[in-house]
Order: structure tokens, then sequence, then C-alpha cells
């Protein structure tokens, strides 16, 4: 399994399943991870505790622990 | 005059605020929600015939609970009183906006969608069509930018429009499984004629469906439910396999994004797809890896030099108009007591407080910089690892920074927390970050003991190090008191926006009033108070036992200065007069030296001058006795003890103490006690200038960590009780910050005095 914390910069994914706890799902739902879309990982903090992903329209930070819960699917 | 209210809903940043603004003009008010305590921005305006007023609610991403702050808005449009939401949405980020608006649709209220920012999404080559839009929804879709004011007209008349409809229920569409199921169960209940009021069949269905908890509160009370139940059991059992998943909530989620991705391919058309966009160019930077957080640390820098250096200017302005306001109404009032209450109660204690508004502008204009551009989100991400490692969150920063503002939004913006530990963890952290009301302690401080030059260091110095301390604090607060799982850090990063100068102007223009109002009400109120117990009760022994010293000096001085007839009968004269008037002492004796040369110039002039120096010793000797007789002098007493080991006089422990009411009170507070207690008024020695002269190097920096760390003012401690809904940990906190900054202070005076 691969997950949004293991893929390379600039590397494009597609979102396969999020196994976050039911609060934090919602909220990666609604700030538009959903299964099928597409993300890649454009910035990295110092340590890389903290990446920021593109998807779509929009960018979001989160930090290494919260990216792990997301199955991704390395785009060919 | 008929009134419509409107409840503005939206994700953060699609410029709520800034449609607002642009719709009413400058009429944009900020006020605590009433029962509530966020702020709530309301916008009215009037049109022919009515008056409309916007309720700016907290942006959300989803009518989840996930932080207090969504919680908020979702009771106010669930519970509140509003008339129909206006939706606004960001169209460059179009297909996520309406995850949003599918959740409205099913409150089943009037609803007009504003598709903001329609200058940008064009710019992007994005074009929504929005009557296509409309129809599929049948709710009105406009495209409206609030920066070019395009089709804000409109807007205000397609909310008239609809108000004075009435409601047309939205076509929210979901999967043709899902809507099989709910027409059986709408079905169901119109044969039963169950009804709930307000809501149709169809609604009933979608609530038990996605299984709502008020609606199940009332179905569940009625007998039908026992009939009911099967078929609901049923209709789930099918969903669930249609969808392949057997939790509601996906379900409901996956509907909804189908339904947006849907709308979205049949209105939105991109017709170019850039590369790289302009946000993504600047984050390369801002955020990058090793320049991100010295960048970040110039900025802070930068601000801090601004506050002191650009402020600086206005404020000497500002102190020399009421030094000269003191002096010309001084002069055109008899009454004495009247007098010293308008020169050294008022105008001295307002005066002080004034002075920095200038100082207080810079700083919030720089938050409110912070909060426009989208900065403060790249900040956040930048020491979220470093926050992490002390026990907080990365979102911790946005409270904190504006708690450099003041506390009390600050306590409010903690609210963006999700777990309850860390957000009163960090609300406990707010304190240490020196808010500006403090400000005005440190310019005055850091511009009497140090170098204009480096002034502006020391200010930031000063910020950084309560910075540190609280982030030291927060450790140890983190493994003591609250102990605990750490919130997930998921955080959008908008878009880099200039902001709209009307918008800063707002932000900065409504802060800044609210501190005049402040100067204006409260802090007159407490500079006369101050005043009061510092000028009273007069004692009329002590001045007495002084106007005698004071006098016999003199009498030797006159015996030393000359043998002459003449003038000892004057002097007697002179002195009957001053134990009824012992202001006079200083006129009589200057009359005495100027007659002096006559006989013996030498000796005299040289004899009069250390004469004249006891004198002048004793008369300052007289107001500190005084000032001790007086209420004020009796707290200070009181309280002398507890401070004394951080090498505070009384003064300054009673300046402390007032500073509870509010920080700004200390200055004002040290401006009546030292204006009161020079005589030298009229020789326009500063509050600086006299502060450098009576208080030493070590206790002034003991008092700057004791202002630093010691409770914000009794309204911001007000407001963490409410927010914190914990008295427990109200007392905590008012117990470790008292204690902590008595020991620093003692920590820094001991330290100091080593050196020294």
């Amino acid at each position: 399994m691969v997950d949004l914390s293991q893929i390379d910069k600039n590397q494009k994914a597609f979102i396969k399943t999020i196994h976050a706890q039911h609060s934090l799902k919602k909220r990666l739902q609604s700030l538009g991870l959903s299964a099928g879309q597409e993300v890649q990982v454009v910035e990295t903090s110092l340590q890389k505790n903290t990446i920021k992903i593109a998807l779509g329209f929009s960018s979001v930070a989160l930090r290494l622990d919260e990216a792990k819960t997301v199955e991704v699917e390395l785009a060919s | 005059m008929k009134k419509i209210t409107i409840a503005l809903v939206g994700q953060p940043n699609v410029g709520k605020s800034h449609l607002a603004n642009a719709i009413s003009g400058s009429n944009l008010k900020i006020g605590n929600f009433a029962g509530v305590t966020v702020e709530k921005a309301t916008a009215k305006l009037r049109t022919d015939d009515y008056a409309i007023e916007f309720i700016d609610l907290p942006g959300l991403y989803s009518l989840e609970d996930f932080s207090a702050d969504e919680k908020v808005t979702k009771e106010f449009l669930k519970k509140g009183d509003y008339d129909l939401i206006v939706n606004v949405l960001d169209s460059t980020n179009l297909e996520r906006n309406l995850m949003l608006t599918t959740e409205l649709l099913e409150l089943n209220k009037k609803i007009v969608l504003a598709l903001n920012m329609d200058d940008e999404a064009v710019k992007e080559g994005i074009n929504i069509n929005a009557q296509n839009m409309s129809k599929i929804l049948s709710v009105p879709c406009i495209r409206v930018s609030s920066k070019t004011k395009y089709n804000i007209e409109t807007l205000v008349d397609t909310i008239i429009d609809v108000h004075e409809k009435a409601l047309i229920p939205s076509k929210l569409i979901y999967g043709s499984e899902v809507e099989d199921q709910l027409q059986t169960i709408a079905r169901f209940l119109e044969e039963k004629h169950f009804t709930i009021e307000g809501l149709s069949y169809r609604q009933i269905a979608v609530g038990l469906l996605w299984q709502k908890r008020e609606i199940y509160a009332i179905v569940h009370e009625h007998p039908l439910y026992v009939e009911l139940q099967p078929i609901l059991n049923n209709a789930l059992g099918h969903v669930y396999m249609y969808c392949q998943c057997d939790e509601i909530d996906e379900v409901i989620h996956r509907q909804h994004a189908a339904f947006a991705k849907g709308l979205c391919t049949e209105v939105l058309s991109v017709s170019k797809i850039k590369a790289q966009s302009v946000t993504q160019k600047i984050d390369a930077v801002l955020i990058h890896k090793f320049l991100g957080l010295p960048i970040f640390v110039f900025l802070m820098w930068a601000l801090f030099q601004l506050t002191f250096t650009l402020g600086q200017f206005p404020m000497d302005w500002i102190e020399s108009g009421f030094g000269w306001l003191g002096e010309t109404l001084g002069e055109t009032i008899d009454n004495e007591a009247l007098k010293s209450l308008i020169v050294d109660g008022i105008i001295a204690g307002v005066g002080s407080v004034l002075m920095f508004l200038p100082n207080i502008i810079i700083l919030f204009l720089g938050i409110a910089l912070l909060e426009t551009t989208g900065y403060m989100s790249r900040a956040a991400f930048l020491l979220d690892g470093f926050f992490h490692k002390f026990g907080l969150h990365g979102k911790s920063f946005v409270p904190l920074v504006t708690g450099f503002g003041c506390s009390v939004p600050a306590y409010m913006a903690a609210r963006t927390l999700k777990n309850k530990k860390d957000r009163l963890l960090t609300m406990f952290i707010i304190g240490f970050m020196s808010c500006g009301a403090r400000l005005p302690v440190y310019v005055l401080f850091a511009g009497a003991f140090f170098d204009e030059s480096i002034a502006g260091n020391v200010l930031f110095a000063i910020y950084i190090f309560g910075a540190i301390l609280g982030l030291i604090a927060a450790k140890i607060l983190r493994v003591t008191a609250f102990k605990g799982e750490d919130e997930p850090f998921v955080m959008e990063m908008p878009k880099y926006r200039l902001p709209s100068l009307k918008l800063l102007w707002f932000m900065v223009y409504s802060k800044s009033v609210l501190y005049l109002k402040k100067a204006g009400t409260f802090i007159l109120l407490a500079s006369m108070l101050i005043w009061f117990i510092s000028s009273y009760p007069k004692n009329d022994v002590i001045e007495e036992e002084y106007g005698a010293k004071i006098e016999a000096l003199q009498a030797t001085q006159e015996t030393q200065a000359t043998d002459k007839e003449a003038l000892t009968a004057q002097k007697d004269d002179t002195a009957q007069a001053q134990e009824t008037a012992p202001s006079d002492d200083k006129v009589a004796s200057a009359e005495a030296d100027k007659e002096a040369p006559v006989a013996d110039p030498k000796e005299s002039a040289e004899e009069g001058t250390s004469v004249e120096d006891q004198i002048a010793a004793l008369e300052n000797e007289k107001h500190e006795k005084i000032m001790e007789q007086t209420y004020l002098g009796m707290a200070g007493k009181a309280v002398e003890p507890f401070f004394a080991p951080l090498g505070f006089d009384w003064k300054m422990g009673v300046a402390t103490l007032s500073g509870l009411a509010a920080k700004e009170v200390i200055v004002s507070t040290l401006g009546v006690l030292y204006a009161l207690g020079d005589e030298v008024s009229e020789d326009d020695a500063s509050l600086r200038d006299i502060i450098k002269e009576n208080i030493s190097f070590a206790s002034a920096m003991a008092f700057i960590v004791f202002v630093m760390v010691y409770l914000p003012c009794l309204a911001a401690t007000a407001v963490f009780y409410k927010e914190a809904e914990s008295l427990k940990h109200t007392v905590l906190l008012v117990l470790f910050t008292f204690a902590t900054a008595w020991v620093l202070a003692f920590i820094t005076y001991r330290v100091l005095l080593l050196f020294a």
C-alpha cells in the first residue's frame, strides 16, 4: 500500500481510500480529498513534518501523520 | 420599511466579508453575536422598500461540528432568526465549494448563490453558465465580483425577489437508486398522512434516510414508527448495496460529491489551463524548505520595527499636543482641585494612552495584512513542525498572532481548534503574546531605557521573548495539565490575494475606533479614579509640618543673607501667608534669593543654592508623604511587600494592579502618579524622562517581564471563562499567570542586580 506520505515531491497520484477516523475523514473530504482525485505533493517543510499538496483548484497542508491515512495509487 | 435578515454563508476564504463590504458600502459593523460570543459582522443596506441586514457568519467547509467555530455557524443556520441564506462561492474552486452548497440546500431555506470572484475566474479562463445552473438547481445563481462590484446590484435585487416570493424547493437530485428509495419512503409517509411542519414528504424522507437526529427525534415519538422501521431498513439495505458501502456518512458524501461533480460538468467550462499558478510560484519561495522560516522571522521583525519607528513621529506630535493642551487649559482654570483633576488626571491619563494610537494602528494593519493576503496559513504551515514539539498546533498560530492585537478576539479565534485540550492550551498561551494594550508600556520603557536607534529591536526582542516563554509554558502545561492526543493538522492553503484597501481600512479603522472609545470612556474614568484616590484624603498635618520645616530653612537663609529689619518683617508676612497657602513657598524663596545678593553677593549665592536644594528636596519629600497618605498610597503600601522583592516601588505596584482593568491603564496610572508627584510639570519633562530618573534599570526590566506575563485584563479573563466554559481553568489561569510573572520578574531583577 502506498500512502500520501511516501510519494515524492511533484509525483502525481490518485487517491484510493481514506483510512482516517470519522471526523478527520469528513474534514479531508470536505477539503476536496476524495477517491479518484488527482493529488501532488508540492512543498515539504524542513524536517518533512508537514507537506503541502495540490488537488484540483486548491491546496491543502497536512502533517505526515494525517498523510499516512490517505491511500494513493501512483499515476503512470 | 420591511427588514430582511440574511445569513452570509460560505467556505473560508471565498470573500464573504469583502462581498458584504461591497454590497453595503462602508456600513459594515462588527459586533458581538447575541448569546454566543463570536464576532458577527453586520452590514446594513437600505433599498427603496427594505432594510437589509447581512450577518457575516464564520466560514465553514461543511455542516459538521469539526471546530467550535463551525458549530456556531451551523447552530445559527438551524436555529437562528434569518430570512434567507446567501451562499458565497469561490468561482475558481466551484466543485469543492458546491459540497457545502449541497448541504445548505438540504436545509430547506430560501437561498441565493453568489458565485464570487468572477473577475479572477474569467482571468483564469473559467466560465460558469449561471443561467443554466439556476435552472438545474432551481435556485438563483449570480456571478458576482466583490472586487470589481460586478453584478452587486443584481444580487441585491435577486435577494429581494426571492424574499418576496414563496419558497421554491431546490432540485437537489441524488443517484437513481437513492431517489427510488426516497420515493418509497415519501409515498408511505403520504399514505399515512404523516407530516412535520415546514417539511415536505420528500424532505422528511431525506432526513430519515440520511439518519438525521432531529428528524428521528420527532418520528421516533410517533406510533407510526413501528410500521416505518422495516421500510427504512429495507431502503437503507438497498442504498448500502448500491453504494457498496455501509456507512451512511460515506454514502451521503458520495451522493453530494457526485451531484457537485455532475453540476460542474454541466455548467463549468475551462478554456485554458495554466501550468503553474501565481500562488504556487510565490509558495515556492515563501514556504521554501530553507528560506521560509527566515523570511517569516524577517517579516515579523519588520513589522515591529515599523511599529516603533514609523509610530514615533505622530507619537511625538500627540505627546507635545497634549502637553500644550494641559498647559493652556491649566492656565484658564482657577480652582486648584479642578485644575489638578483636568491637567494631572484626565489629560495626563488619557493623553498617555492616546499617544500610542499610531503604534496600535500599524500593528493592527500588520495583522490585518497577514489575515487577508493568505500568509497566515503559510505561517501556520511553517511553524507547525516547531509548534508540535511544544505540544501546540500549527493552527494555534492564528489565535496567537491575533493575541498580539488583543486577547479577547484571540480567545475566540482559538475556536478553529477542534480538540478541547488543544484549544485550552492555546488559550493559556495567548496571554504570553503581548497584546496591543501592553505595547504602550513597552514603548514607554524601551524608549526610556534604550537608545532610540535600538528601541525597535528591543521591542521585537520583548515580543519574541514573550513568545518563547509562551512556548516553554505550553510544553510544561502539555505534559502536566493538558495531556492528551494531538489534533490532526489539516488546513487549506488559500490563494494569495491582494487585499482590498477598503476591507483593510475597515479592519484597521474599526479596531482603532474601539481603542479610542476605550480611551474616551473606560480609561477616562480609570484616570479620574486613579487621580482621585491618589489625591485624597488631603493631609493637613503633613502639609503644615513640611510648611514649618521649609519656613525654618527660609528663616536661616534670611538671617544669613541679610540683617535688614525691613526685609525680615516682609518675610514674616510671607511666612504667615505660607501657612495658609504652602504652594507659595517657592515664590517666597525665590524672592529671598533675588534680594540676598544685595548684602553679600558671594557668600549668599553659595548658601542660597544649597538652601534652595534643601527646600526642593523637602518639597519632594512632602509630595511623597502626602501621596503615601492617600487611598492609593495606602493600597500601594499594602501591596508593596508583595512587589518589593521584584524591585518595584509602590507606584509601580499600584500601576500593575490597575493594569488588571486594562493594560493601557498601567501607563495612564504611571502618568498620573508621576505628574502629581513632580512639581516640575511645567519643566517640559516627558513621562519617559521622569521614569528614567525614578526607576532603576533592573526594576524597569523586571516590570516589563511582569507586565509581559501576568493576567490579561479582566475583560479578557471574562471572555476566557466564557470560551473555556470552566471555572477551574479560569482560576488556574489567574494563578498560573501571576505565579509565573512573579517568579520571572524576580529572577530578572536579581540577575540584573548582580550585573549592575
